[in-house]
């Protein structure tokens, strides 16, 4: 099948519902970094924005709009250490299996074979809400990942947005 | 931001029209449903293709905003299901 439009469909409820236009990003050109060494000597991590929490920690809101939370996941959690909270998709598989989404078992996997280097200390999760203030992530959380990002020595990250 | 900030970085997309707009450095476009971009649950193998699908255009990207269609289906036809927060405000 081809791919859906959301971006259509999306202006479409918007307009329906008698909102204003939503402000689409849409860059122009892309920066590129090349990776600096083969896969099988670099540290990965990932982050997800689907409302995945940790069972010891508070819940995301399902409804949330402008959170900027951002957490750190122990590279070790277990699969089954997992909560989502976002009304926005359908997480109905990844309840079963956080792996849907967020393939921390797999990336696990891929370091034992030796695939990849070694799996970072943390992956992230959060910006999940709705985020409608887009300053506030290019000029402060974005850059606050990037440092932690580097203070850990990453040397390549999986973004699944969600 | 983070690929400015010097680590290079891979986006696992569901929704290709959004990728093409924002444009991160790589994409891999899966043409699942929003929830499923590594797949169907427990499916251990397609959840290790995707991924490696994802590290390897690390690799093998080397322009800036680059979309690479992953050949995998889903099986049959999904809609767009965003889930209830939109069909609440729907009602």
């Amino acid at each position: 099948m081809e791919p859906i439009a959301y971006a259509a469909r999306l202006n479409e409820f918007y307009r329906s519902q008698g909102f204003p236009a939503y402000q689409w990003t849409i860059n122009e050109s892309a920066p590129l970094t090349p990776l600096k060494k083969p896969l099988a000597g670099c540290r990965v991590a990932m982050l997800t924005s689907g409302g995945v929490s940790r069972k010891n920690a508070p819940c995301f809101n399902p409804q949330a709009r402008n959170d900027l939370r951002l957490d750190a996941v122990d590279k070790e959690t277990s699969a089954q250490f997992f909560a989502i909270n976002d009304d926005y998709y359908n997480h109905r598989d990844a309840d079963r299996d956080i792996n849907c989404i967020f393939p921390i078992e797999r990336l696990r996997e891929l370091q034992s074979e030796g695939v990849i280097g070694e799996v970072g200390p943390h992956h992230y999760s959060g910006f999940m809400g709705r985020i409608y203030t887009r300053n506030a992530v290019v000029s402060e959380a974005a850059p606050a990942l990037a440092r932690r990002l580097r203070d850990e020595s990453i040397d390549a990250f999986v973004l699944v947005p969600a | 931001m983070i690929e400015e900030a010097g680590i290079p970085t891979v986006v696992v997309s569901t929704g290709r029209d959004l990728s093409a707009q924002v444009r991160p450095p790589r994409t891999v476009f899966v043409n699942f449903p929003m929830g499923n971009p590594f797949g169907k649950p427990f499916d251990k193998v397609q959840q290790r293709k995707i991924l490696l699908d994802a590290l390897h255009a690390l690799e093998s990207v080397k322009s800036g905003g680059e979309i690479i269609d992953l050949p995998y289906e889903w099986g049959e036809q999904f809609a767009m299901n965003l889930g209830s927060g939109y069909r609440a405000k729907t009602a």
